[in-house]
């Protein structure tokens, strides 16, 4: 009966259902189709997925040159941001989905998916000519197998921050120059209040890229130079285990092991912590939120330790996707975004965001533009990723995303023996890796 | 039998085959059914399917993977990281759902009591429950800071505590955060679901049982507890797979640390399967308590059919 009633008004005045149906998907089809010719038949267009920065400009920055860049060649370079924490997954589906075509491969990003890469040797090595050459962190996180498989774009610089004026308290008018004479700062610093603090829980940055250095320096390394034999349970391990416990008990405040990424942040800026390990960005949020602290913090390198100078910090690249209908233009457009004028301009507004792997960028007048920021620019001689002194495999990711060497720290620092805290860890490593 | 004569005058004039056919009920039940099986078999069967394939394959993130049977789960056995795990799990989950089941009975029956504004404190009470979980938890986890613990310096204030305690930085205090915080959001469930079924209880057996002389407990241990027991098991059983299969809460508050304390099925996978990008292990992580989850769940559905 109801459809007796509605005939009249499908059939009348009003447009059929069929008709409509009809209509709207014609529209769509030729709508489609008109964007298929456009994309067919127009320029190169190049999608670039890559993490948002924390600092706005520094994006903004890079939207400005992928514009200029349609200009100039007539090639639209579109970035898509995202979360710098999503980016794995996201490059993960870029990856089964295969679309896209350059991607920033995240500090081991090249070696995980270096089958979805092409060789990217032939703007790696002529930009290497061009500006002083890559520096050995460019070399670990670029080259796959002998083969360049995505150019280093640049590391986010972690450093000691320090309270200058607790450290002049101290009697040190410059951060100490080895992790003895840190040890000895901060244990005076604390004598009169001060504590210092070293990420030892779940801050995937800060805890790892504190403790990583500390082993290394002492000798210590999770793996040989093979990358696939473990050689945690080391003499120089040892001497790291017993120097952070050290340190720890010594200088330390207790909260460490509670500590997520911004813990230390929010602590030196409220005037409760003397030394730390992070990215310049407490500097730039003292401007903001404890302007009277700015003056009396100070930037450090990673101390020395019997073994050398090291230090950890998020390294990136940018590879181009074997599937990418544009390799050609995706090349042309990363030798070009790493020339002086775009790459300066970039590290320019971020203020110590971003330290370039090209030595040539040691000396950019970015540095130059406050005392305080000046040692940042020696950071990447220095950084190595983890797994070094082998490449960093999958298997020296899982070894950090598990925390396996800070809780060997952790553990120590809670009181357990240093020869047990480092069976326990060459225990986890072990089993990581034996995985294929 | 309405619909059919309906469905006949329609479609009589059509074709004779169809009508043979909607007449055959078992034939038309199977067609009723269809859109239902067909949802489930795509919603539900072929993703559980597909986790159970990839859990037994060494598959990592953009590469296909080969098949290696139940290789994966051998290699979690002896992985000391991931049998502590199950045993965070087994803590985590029998603590919050016991505590939930005890609490959850006061409150019901508390809000079952003739008490002012009653209404309004029931849906009070629902609260936890109802606000987005990342957002409680934020907040929680800025209670729980090391260095502004509101919680700490309440304590302190108090003078329960001499010195702070390390909420998350402790093992055995972050596990009990942990605890807390998963009691504290899944209480209202309990609470309310209780509270349903106290309110189907017929007043009449407890005025009989007063009669009797049976004293407060009494009344509770032999009336409200059997006549309660459908609900309670319905409401642990959802609350126990819910928990086993948590994340939000801990990852937020603790990510699995300190120490792996409070690493449970759900972080570990996460951190196995996206972040070291080993899909094949992450799968048999989740997967792992499948088998001991369905018989838990078969118990529990017999038992309810039979009451």
């Amino acid at each position: 009966m109801s459809a007796k009633k509605r005939a009249p008004s499908s059939t009348g005045q009003g447009m059929s259902r069929r008709r409509f149906i009809g209509v709207t998907a014609g529209t769509t089809a030729a709508l489609s189709f008109g964007t298929f010719i456009r994309s067919g038949l127009g320029a190169a267009r190049i999608n670039i997925l890559t993490w948002s920065n924390t600092l706005n400009a520094m994006d903004d920055t890079l939207r400005e040159q992928a514009k200029q860049y349609a200009k100039e060649k007539g090639v639209e370079v579109v970035f898509e941001f995202v979360n710098q924490t999503d980016l794995p997954t996201k490059t993960a589906a870029a990856v089964e989905s295969q679309s896209g075509d350059i991607v920033t491969a995240w500090s081991d990003g090249a070696h995980l998916h270096d089958k979805a890469l092409i060789d990217v040797s032939d703007v790696a090595e002529p930009l290497g000519k061009q500006l002083n050459g890559w520096t050995n962190i460019g070399k670990d996180i670029g080259i796959v197998n002998k083969v360049w498989k995505a150019v280093p774009w640049g590391i986010i610089p972690i450093a000691v921050v320090y309270r200058t004026d607790w450290a002049k308290e101290a009697g040190y008018d410059k951060f100490p120059d080895t992790y003895d004479e840190m040890l000895v700062l901060c244990r005076k610093m604390k004598e009169k209040g001060h504590y210092s603090g070293f990420a030892l829980g779940r801050a995937i940055g800060d805890a790892n890229q504190s403790h990583y250095p500390m082993l290394w320096a002492h000798g210590g390394a999770e793996c040989k130079e093979d990358g696939k034999t473990v050689a945690i349970n080391s003499p120089g391990t040892a001497k790291a285990v017993d120097y952070v416990r050290n340190l720890f008990k010594q200088s330390e405040i207790e909260d460490v092991f509670s500590w997520d990424d911004s813990s230390n942040n929010r602590a030196f800026l409220a005037g409760e912590l003397a030394c730390t390990g992070n990215a310049a960005s407490i500097y730039w949020a003292e401007q903001k939120n404890a302007p009277q602290l700015r003056a009396v913090t100070g930037h450090a390198l990673w101390p020395k330790g019997p073994a050398g100078r090291f230090g950890y910090s998020t390294a990136m690249g940018l590879g181009v996707f074997r599937f990418s209908k544009y390799p050609k233009e995706c090349k042309e457009f990363i030798t070009w975004l790493m020339q002086p004028k775009q790459y300066s301009a970039w590290i320019g507004v971020g203020e110590g965001q971003i330290a370039g792997l090209l030595n040539f960028y040691e000396n950019d007048p970015v540095w130059k533009k406050d005392p305080k920021l000046e040692v940042i620019r020696e950071i990447p001689k220095y950084v190595r990723m983890p797994g070094y002194p082998g490449p960093p495999t999958r298997h020296a990711a899982e070894s950090m995303v598990k925390y396996v060497i800070v809780n060997m720290f952790a553990r120590a620092c809670k009181g357990t023996s240093t020869p047990e805290t480092i069976k326990q860890a060459e225990a986890e490593l072990k089993e990581i890796y034996a995985k294929a | 039998m309405e619909t059919i004569t309906l469905a006949e005058g329609v479609l009589v004039r059509r074709e004779a085959w169809y009508r043979r056919f909607v007449k055959s009920e078992a034939l038309t039940g199977y067609f009723l059914i269809s859109p239902a099986v067909f949802l489930m078999l795509v919603l539900l069967a072929y993703p559980f399917v597909l986790a159970v394939y990839i859990s037994m394959t060494d598959r990592v993130l953009g590469e296909s993977g080969k098949f290696v049977w139940f290789t994966n789960y051998i290699k979690l056995v002896q992985d000391p990281i991931f049998r502590n795990t199950v045993w965070n799990s087994f803590v985590y989950t029998f603590a919050t759902v016991f505590l939930k089941m005890f609490l959850g009975i006061i409150l019901a029956l508390l809000l079952n009591q003739d008490i002012p504004a009653r209404n309004l404190i029931r849906g009070a009470i629902l609260l936890p429950w109802i606000v987005p979980t990342s957002l409680s938890v934020l907040t929680w986890l800025w209670m729980f800071d090391s260095l502004f613990s509101v919680v700490n310096y309440i304590l302190l204030g108090v003078g329960l505590i001499s010195r702070k305690i390390q909420w998350l930085g402790d093992p055995t205090w972050a596990m009990v955060s942990v605890i807390i915080v998963n009691t504290w959001r899944g209480l209202p469930f309990f609470a309310i679901s209780f509270l349903a079924g106290l309110m189907t209880i017929p007043r009449e057996l407890y005025e009989a049982a007063e009669v009797d002389g049976a004293k407060r407990f009494r009344q509770f241990w032999h009336i409200t507890v059997p006549l309660l027991q459908p609900v309670i098991a319905v409401v642990v059983l959802f609350s126990t797979i819910w928990t086993f299969a948590d994340f939000q809460i801990v990852y937020i508050l603790t990510h699995g640390g300190p120490l792996n304390a409070t690493q449970i099925f759900a972080t570990l996978a996460y951190d196995v399967a996206l972040v070291a990008g080993r899909i094949g292990e992450g799968s048999a992580v989740s997967l792992f308590l499948f088998p001991a989850l369905l018989v838990v769940i078969m118990f529990m559905l017999k038992y309810l059919r039979r009451e």
